[in-house]
């Protein structure tokens, strides 16, 4: 019943490749999930931090991972909109359909987001004037974590249009399916083991030593990514079974990622409990932060991957048209590289310029 | 497996209108409309505040450069914080909300319009990056970096902000007047539209608008008098700018549009008289906004809290009218003369009085029992639900409370014979009727009256024991 009400194909052609609008929207969604990885890992860690640390330890972290959130969330949601763009181009059918399902909370994402964007803001400046902010903190992390719940919610209606008769008189149906929680975990782990390295990785100048803050992240990352092992495994043992198949049996392509993923976590966590043993290790810790990012780049393939084998009967029949606009492509590469390019100089330029002796500041 | 087919020239116009969509439907209580609205009028305001503020503090600094002025340096600290927290995440987020919401009220006319527009969206997000860099970049710089890195940084800023709109207006205006793509269906002839340039010059206006109306509200917290006054008179400089442009912007817009619906601006059509009424409104805003931006150039002094407010609220009501009449004179259509508010396309209003709207809207047929009633309601929700609720915005049951089934049935009929209108060309072709034209068959429209009416009150007649 659910998939003979999939919306028809757009009546217009996609507008490029739909290689490479796949290439263009896993690129950037990886990005993307970089930034939010910082805010949300930020957000929950520093939440944690009163549990373990007394406020003089943990005030300056907080404060580095609040002005690491100040700007990890506008670019997040910078580099949410590519992606959403490619995404609405191939599976736009899926994608709105799942959307009008949970209309109200999908649209309430987005106050969330807002609220935790000030609440992060006012804990800075809170932070900045000595004051306690785990109130506006902790908040934060709450409406963050309710963001990605939300996401989470959405992909897996989409995901699933024999199931969309029953999202449709039912959305919250979709929080009982068996691979919500294990994702939304999967997800917020990942985020929370980024965030608890960086104090580590980049400790502040003047700091003497490795500061109580970096020893708790570490451990704290250490315990993320291991449990990240089981909640993994927990999450492939869920997955419909022609989607486990699909997966498993679709060649070196399907399972490269995912196993490229695994053995890097692997290492990262062996990384990690050297890590944990010596905490003034600034380059472990950055090596165990790059170890980090891969993971997540091979993971964001394989969930890609995922999403086409769980679409695969509902896209059997599928036509897509393709009538490529070179010009304007083109044009948007031209733009995106010299933006790109400006943006790294302008980012460069702030971060390294200083007045000369004699000379004043702007 | 699903497969792909690559099309080149004017073999996509082979693309025919056979291939229609289907959406489930969002019942929102307030109206899409409105909520589309609400959110449109934050995030035009905000976005128009960070392209201005970005020009304004961009030449502000400059100017800084050659003669140095505290108060002005303090006034562009103070405002480099709203701006970030205005638009790198509020900005940002209402656009997305924009974009969320009328995904959800219009899936097919987004999904239309990324269909179309995707690069020139991606252009834009590129831009965009730039913006949120330099400007996070240039807030967090203050009194770290040389001069010349910070003015840099502002520059950057102040071109990506505008480039953004430069390539948004392409999207919006080509909503209002599609031109040449209706023919084409080409990326350019649909961005480089009639109402482009036009729409430009307005923008640009308006930006500069905003952007001083606010600032000089923040220059009012100066506490020296002498440069108060200075920073005053300097910003209503840019007012005055943003006036002229707006109101050239505003005269070659106008002239752009198609005769019909310049028509409405003159009160043609007593049904829309808002957008004649908007369209007089926003002189209003636009008048009140060159008095108060001469008064602050010739007599600083008398620029107070309450005018700086009122200049602000003036310089909203500019930006907000002219959103206001822009999207009154798209009506009935979301891309004019391609697809009505509905959804549906002008292309297939034949195909679909002969097969049933019903044979389209699968979502809103699929719970629908074989009653007249409950097909009449899947008609509903098919073709008006978009525009009406029950009984809120632009309630049904209000508006058709004093017809019974005949008059409905009458006016419904004639809707229908409007889809005709629509599908010809000029002169025949249907000027500017205020709603889409009824489609479907009689079947489908009968049981649309039958609904209609049941959703009147019963009526009961009281009779007096005794009598």
């Amino acid at each position: 019943m659910g998939a003979d009400l999939v919306p028809a194909l757009d009546p217009a052609p996609i507008p490029g490749p739909p290689g490479l609008l796949v290439v263009l929207w896993v690129v950037t969604f990886f990005l993307h999930l970089l930034f939010v990885n910082a805010a949300l890992g930020g957000a929950i860690f520093s939440a944690i931090l009163p549990a373990a640390l007394k406020p003089a330890a943990r005030r300056p972290a907080a404060l580095f991972l609040a002005e690491v959130s100040s700007w990890a969330i506008s670019l997040a949601v910078t580099f949410a909109i590519a992606p959403l763009l490619f995404l609405q181009t191939l599976y736009g059918r899926f994608f709105y359909t799942a959307t009008v399902f949970v209309a109200p909370v999908w649209l309430a994402l987005l106050v969330l987001l807002m609220a935790a964007y000030y609440l992060n803001w006012a804990a800075k400046f809170r932070l900045k004037a000595g004051k306690s902010a785990d109130l506006p903190i902790a908040l934060s992390a709450v409406l963050l974590v309710a963001v990605a719940a939300i996401q989470v919610a959405v992909y897996l209606i989409q995901v699933q249009p024999a199931l969309w008769s029953a999202y449709a008189a039912r959305p919250s149906l979709v929080l009982f399916d068996p691979a919500y929680l294990p994702r939304l975990l999967h997800f917020v782990l990942a985020a929370v083991s980024m965030a608890a390295i960086l104090p580590a990785a980049f400790p502040r100048a003047g700091e003497p030593g490795p500061g109580e803050a970096a020893r708790f992240g570490l451990f704290v990352a250490l315990v993320a990514t291991g449990a990240q092992f089981a909640v993994g495994l927990w999450l492939l043992g869920v997955l419909p079974s022609g989607v486990l198949r699909g997966l498993m049996t679709g060649g070196a392509a399907k399972l490269a990622p995912l196993a490229a993923g695994v053995l890097v976590g692997v290492a990262l966590l062996g990384l990690l409990v050297r890590a944990v043993a010596a905490p003034g290790n600034v380059r472990l810790a950055r090596v165990a932060l790059a170890h980090l990012v891969a993971a997540a780049a091979f993971m964001v393939v394989t969930r890609h991957q995922l999403r086409d084998l769980y679409l695969a009967a509902a896209r059997a029949n599928e036509r897509l048209v393709v009538a490529t606009q070179w010009n304007v492509l083109a044009l948007f590469l031209a733009v995106f590289v010299l933006c790109a390019g400006l943006t790294i100089w302008a980012l460069v330029r702030a971060a390294t310029d200083r007045p000369g002796p004699g000379e004043t500041a702007a | 497996m699903h497969r792909e087919e690559e099309l080149s020239g004017l073999e996509r116009l082979r693309i025919g209108p056979e291939v229609s969509m289907d959406y489930p439907i969002w019942n929102v209580a307030v109206g899409g409309g409105v909520l589309i609205g609400v959110i449109a009028v934050l995030h035009v305001v905000v976005s128009h505040f960070a392209v201005g503020g970005g020009i304004v503090m961009a030449l502000a600094e400059t100017r800084l450069a050659k003669r140095p002025d505290p108060a002005l340096r303090a006034l562009l600290k103070r405002s480099s914080l709203m701006l970030i927290l205005v638009s790198t995440v509020f900005g940002a987020i209402s656009g997305v909300a924009i974009w969320f919401v009328i995904g959800l009220v219009h899936p097919a006319a987004t999904s239309a319009l990324i269909h179309t527009f995707v690069w020139g969206w991606a252009i834009e997000w590129a831009f965009f990056l730039l913006e949120v860099v330099t400007a996070l970049a240039w807030y967090a710089t203050w009194d770290r970096v040389r001069p010349r890195t910070h003015r840099l940084l502002i520059v950057l800023y102040a071109v990506a902000a505008y480039m953004s709109l430069v390539v948004i207006q392409g999207i919006l205006a080509f909503m209002l007047t599609p031109g040449r793509w209706l023919e084409t269906r080409g990326f350019w002839d649909g961005f480089l539209n009639p109402t482009y340039l036009p729409g430009i010059l307005f923008r640009t206006g308006a930006c500069l608008l905003l952007a001083g109306a606010y600032m000089t509200l923040a220059a009012l917290r100066e506490r020296d008098r002498e440069a108060r006054l200075r920073l005053v008179r300097y910003l209503a400089g840019f007012e005055i700018a943003g006036v002229l442009l707006a109101v050239a912007g505003l005269f070659a817009w106008k002239g752009a549009l198609p005769p019909e619906v310049q028509a409405i601006f003159l009160g043609a059509k007593p049904l829309i008289v808002a957008v004649a009424t908007g369209w007089r409104h926003l002189f209003f805003a636009v008048g009140a906004s060159a008095l108060l931006a001469l008064l602050a150039l010739l007599v600083p002094r008398a620029v107070r809290w309450p005018v700086a407010v009122v200049a602000l609220l003036a310089a909203f009501g500019v930006l907000g009218g002219y959103e206001r009449v822009r999207e009154g004179a798209r009506k009935p259509f979301v891309v004019r003369d391609y697809m009505f508010s509905n959804g549906i396309l002008v292309s297939e209003v034949e195909a679909l009085n002969r097969n049933g709207i019903l044979s389209k809207a699968k979502w809103a047929a699929h719970d629908a029992e074989p009653t007249p009633v409950s097909r009449g309601r899947a008609v509903f929700r098919s073709e008006c639900a978009s525009c009406h609720t029950l009984d809120g915005y632009l309630g049904i049951k209000k508006r058709t409370a004093a017809a019974d089934a005949d008059f409905l049935k009458l006016f419904l009929t004639s809707l229908r014979d409007d889809g005709a209108k629509w599908t010809a060309r000029p002169p025949q072709k249907a000027d500017f009727p205020y709603m889409p034209p009824f489609v479907g068959t009689d079947e489908e429209l009968d049981a649309l009256v039958a609904y209609l009416d049941s959703l009147k009150a019963p009526v009961t007649a009281e009779v007096k024991r005794g009598s």
